[in-house]
């Protein structure tokens, strides 16, 4: 057999591009598109202010709600003939929410792409919002949040949140609310909510062939009836962090696997370190060969996956980590996982760790940047954190030429291993006294619901 | 209308080792998808070692002659590169997106773990991935509420003996019971060129990707006699329904009814489809519509039909629901039942047949829309049915589909005396 020992060295690299950006304002709102040509798939995507963020505390998972009422009938037309009319297109009405904005969308071949951005304006300006319907809405999404906790992770995922950001605020609460939240929702926390937020224009991207697309028309459609002009979005917001680690162990009896949700405040979306900082994220627990993976995974073989990262909203962030591991080596894959973020903010990372950190981060903006729903998904982040046309070139650069010296300060200045919350969702029967042998930190019982 | 579901262009070379290379050249940005289609998956298992196909597929990403233990991710992800595999009943798939520049360097890996595995594969190794793979199957079939349906439907729906009776995560028993020898073995069976297709698609050209090929792949030798799985081709109908009812940790009663139907690629099975969409798909679709929007029996983001698109012996048709609060999972069951049963007597109206069109052209384009997506597409139909180019009938055979037809085959194949039907319902309630 002939195999060719020696790694082929790499080809010249071809020129990045992002697709040409095009910016207009148009009937009050303002219009962001990239062209595809030849691309036989159209998105449009309408980004409102009007994320988790502007809920009320006490009203999480309004949004929420509010989504799925806008699909109970329209002012024109009831909710099976709103659903057959824009399936009949090829699309269904795809909404999304984020602590930063709401997103409404559509995809269909690019000639249906007006009438797809007409359903979407009908449904989002003029929806029915029959009391009634709400109320069924409403208690529908209960019944499902209620179905998806009863997995693992949401409520680690929630107890964390609220240890890290206080459960006082609308950020230290979950960010599609949780089943007692929703069930306290009336109908005017809807009506109030949508006439505050969702009649005002918003932004509307567009990600498909612009040959084939008139955008003034899509956004004429888009933006009729609308007014009320930007509201102030808020500073970033200072978060305390913590002096001393803690466990919170939530209970779930009989679980094969312990759930690991490990976490500390982090900084937010328009930090000056945001490449460095993502970058030590990637090396710690970003990449499948990542810190993390490499020892809890490929080594030990405690877990299918752990991954880390920070995550950023325009107002604050978090650095965090999650696995799922089996129940009998909890306490052993803790403490090596806590040991690998306390090496990191230490030692810093190396340049072979970091040449494959940056070389990927670079890569996946050509590789995952394909279609049109990712397109659009770029276009909005533009759009959200206020960020120039040729962003995405320049990220690249700035990925490709961070140092080693600067991903270190970035780790040593950003992880803070003595200050994490160790949430771990498992049998406590089970893993409470070795929890506590671990001496990483105080062991808090996380109250048990009903 | 359109006449083709593929308007790009495809080149199909055979190696002299058997080797079959698809290219599809695409120049619009600068990246390249690599993917490999192996004829082997938990098809092929024998008993006592289910799970095997797929626990081979970790080894994989774990060294080979060349390439150093946990370096082939590193290396990948060092270029940029997205990767990953997945196994399943029918087939193994290995997969890389990389900027263009990095194409040599992925048709390098591929080889070396093609040609070279079973030097580089250690006990620690296994024991290792093995453990890895029992955490998976904790994680996405035991920790999860109904995670486990699959499991169970499959030996409803097929018989002891058939290729698709088990399901590919394994047994624990027969994962831990795994030897170093048998998989060596099943890589010198199974991981030779001739039971293989490499498509590559993107910013690259035919004669860059056979040359390459032939550099990289072209001294691997072939394997004369490559063991095929057992035919399953038939499976005869029992005439009896199979039910199975689950008291278990669920939030909500919840109902799978299940259909053995037609292999995929065949007119039978683009007629299911079409059905699925009718029938589950979207809020227009029947199920919604009447059990959802109408009874209010089922919750409404839970319903669905879908198939699963296998090729190598009639393919199942899942259709499922949970229940509201309140709802009996006999209730449930029922209406679940009657929705199914009347595609085959209610003829399926204009509108519904061309909403349901609408949502699979929307679908087929979204895969399309990706280089890798193309990919696994060209590797998919140069597997299974010999010519990556009828990638481009698909699309038209669906939009081809009429009502008539789908009475047909609702009438031939999902009758309720040869139905598999799959319950949970909550421990609670019964204790």
């Amino acid at each position: 057999m002939t195999l060719i020992a020696d790694r082929p060295a790499s080809g010249a690299a071809r020129p990045y591009r992002f697709p040409q950006v095009i910016r207009r304002s148009v009937a009050g709102g303002q219009v962001v598109a990239a062209h595809l040509p030849g691309q036989n798939l159209a998105v449009a995507m309408l980004l409102l202010d009007a994320g988790a963020g502007r809920e009320p505390v006490g009203r999480e998972g309004l949004g929420g709600v509010l989504a799925k009422a806008l699909e109970e009938g329209t002012t024109q037309r009831d909710a099976t003939a709103y659903a057959l009319a824009i399936e009949a297109l090829g699309t269904e009405l795809v909404t999304g929410l984020d602590w930063d904005t709401f997103q409404a969308s559509v995809q269909v071949p690019v000639g249906r792409l007006g009438a797809a951005v007409e359903l979407l304006a009908e449904a989002v300006r003029t929806p029915r919002l029959d009391p009634d319907d709400v109320r069924r809405v409403r208690d529908d999404e209960v019944t499902a949040l209620r179905m998806d906790w009863a997995n693992p992770g949401p409520r680690a995922d929630a107890a964390l949140r609220a240890d890290l950001f206080g459960a006082g605020n609308r950020w230290g609460r979950p960010m599609y609310g949780d089943p007692d939240s929703v069930a306290g929702l009336d109908v005017e926390d809807v009506t109030v909510f949508h006439s505050e937020w969702f009649i005002r224009p918003g932004i509307l991207v567009v990600a498909g062939d612009l040959d084939r697309l008139d955008l003034d028309a899509l956004a004429a459609t888009a933006f009729a009836g609308t007014g009320g002009g930007p509201v102030d979005r808020g500073a970033p917001i200072e978060v305390p962090v913590r002096t001393g680690r803690r466990i919170i162990l939530v209970d779930r009896q009989g679980s094969v696997q312990s759930t690991l949700r490990l976490g500390h405040p982090g900084p937010h979306r328009a930090h000056p370190d945001h490449v460095p900082i993502a970058l030590a994220g990637t090396v710690l627990g970003g990449a499948f060969t990542s810190r993390l993976n490499h020892l809890i995974r490929e080594v030990r073989g405690y877990t299918y996956g752990i991954r880390g990262d920070f995550a950023s909203s325009r107002r604050f962030g978090r650095f965090a980590v999650s696995s799922g591991v089996q129940t009998a080596v909890t306490a052993p894959a803790l403490v090596e996982a806590v040991g690998e973020i306390a090496r990191t903010q230490s030692g810093g990372v190396t340049e072979d760790e970091l040449a494959v950190a940056r070389s990927w981060r670079a890569g996946q903006l050509s590789v995952e940047l394909q279609s049109p729903r990712a397109i659009a998904g770029a276009l909005s982040t533009l759009v959200v954190h206020d960020l120039p046309d040729d962003y995405h070139a320049r990220l690249r650069e700035e990925l490709l030429a961070a140092q080693v010296a600067e991903v270190s300060a970035a780790a040593a200045t950003h992880l803070r291993p003595e200050s994490l919350t160790l949430v771990v969702e498992g049998d406590a029967a089970v893993i409470r006294d070795e929890l506590v042998a671990t001496g990483l930190g105080e062991l808090i019982d996380h109250p048990t619901e009903d | 209308m359109p006449d083709s579901g593929y308007p790009w262009p495809i080149s199909t070379t055979r190696l002299d080792n058997g080797l079959r290379v698809v290219v599809s050249e695409d120049r619009t940005a600068p990246a390249v998808a690599v993917n490999l289609w192996y004829d082997v998956g938990s098809r092929h298992e024998p008993a006592g070692q289910t799970g095997f196909a797929h626990l081979f597929e970790h080894l994989m990403f774990e060294g080979s002659t060349h390439v150093a233990k946990t370096e082939h991710m590193k290396l990948v992800q060092g270029a940029g590169g997205s990767l990953n595999a997945t196994t399943n009943p029918d087939r193994t798939n290995y997969f890389e997106t990389v900027p263009a520049e990095h194409l040599e360097l992925a048709l390098w890996l591929e080889a070396d773990r093609m040609g070279g595995l079973v030097p580089a594969l250690t006990q620690e190794t296994l024991d290792n991935q093995r453990d890895v793979v029992k955490n998976e199957r904790r994680q996405r079939y035991e920790n999860v509420p109904y995670g486990d349906a699959w499991l169970r439907l499959l030996p409803l729906l097929y018989p002891p003996g058939h290729p698709y009776h088990h399901a590919t995560i394994g047994s624990m028993e027969d994962l831990n019971a795994a030897d170093l020898a048998t998989f060596q073995a099943f890589h010198q069976t199974y991981y030779a060129p001739n039971n293989a297709v490499l498509t590559v698609v993107g910013d690259t050209t035919v004669d860059e990707v056979v040359t390459l090929a032939e550099k990289y792949f072209g001294g691997i030798p072939p394997r004369p006699e490559i063991p095929p799985a057992p035919d399953g081709r038939v499976v005869p109908a029992t005439g009896v329904p199979a039910e199975e009812t689950v008291v278990t940790e669920v939030p909500a009663p919840r109902v799978y009814i299940a259909h053995r139907t037609h292999p995929f690629g065949s007119p039978g099975y683009d007629v299911v489809t079409v059905l699925a969409t009718v029938l589950g798909s979207g809020r227009g679709s029947r199920l919604h519509q009447r059990l959802a929007d109408g009874e209010r029996i089922a919750q409404p983001d839970l319903v669905g039909a879908y198939g699963v698109d296998l090729a190598h012996a009639p393919a199942p048709l899942i259709v499922t629901a949970t229940a509201r609060p309140g709802v009996s999972g006999e209730r449930l069951a029922a209406g679940l039942a009657e929705v199914v049963d009347e595609l085959a007597t209610v003829p399926v109206t204009t509108a519904e047949l061309e909403r349901a069109k609408a949502l699979l052209t929307t679908a087929w384009w979204r895969q399309m829309s990706t280089v890798d997506g193309r990919a696994d597409a060209l590797s998919r139909y140069a597997t299974q049915f010999g010519d990556p180019g009828t990638v481009a009938e698909r699309l038209p055979a669906w939009l081809a589909v009429t009502a008539e037809q789908i009475a047909e085959v609702a009438a031939d194949t999902l009758a309720a005396d040869d139905r598999a039907t799959l319950t949970y319902l909550p421990q609670e309630a019964h204790s």
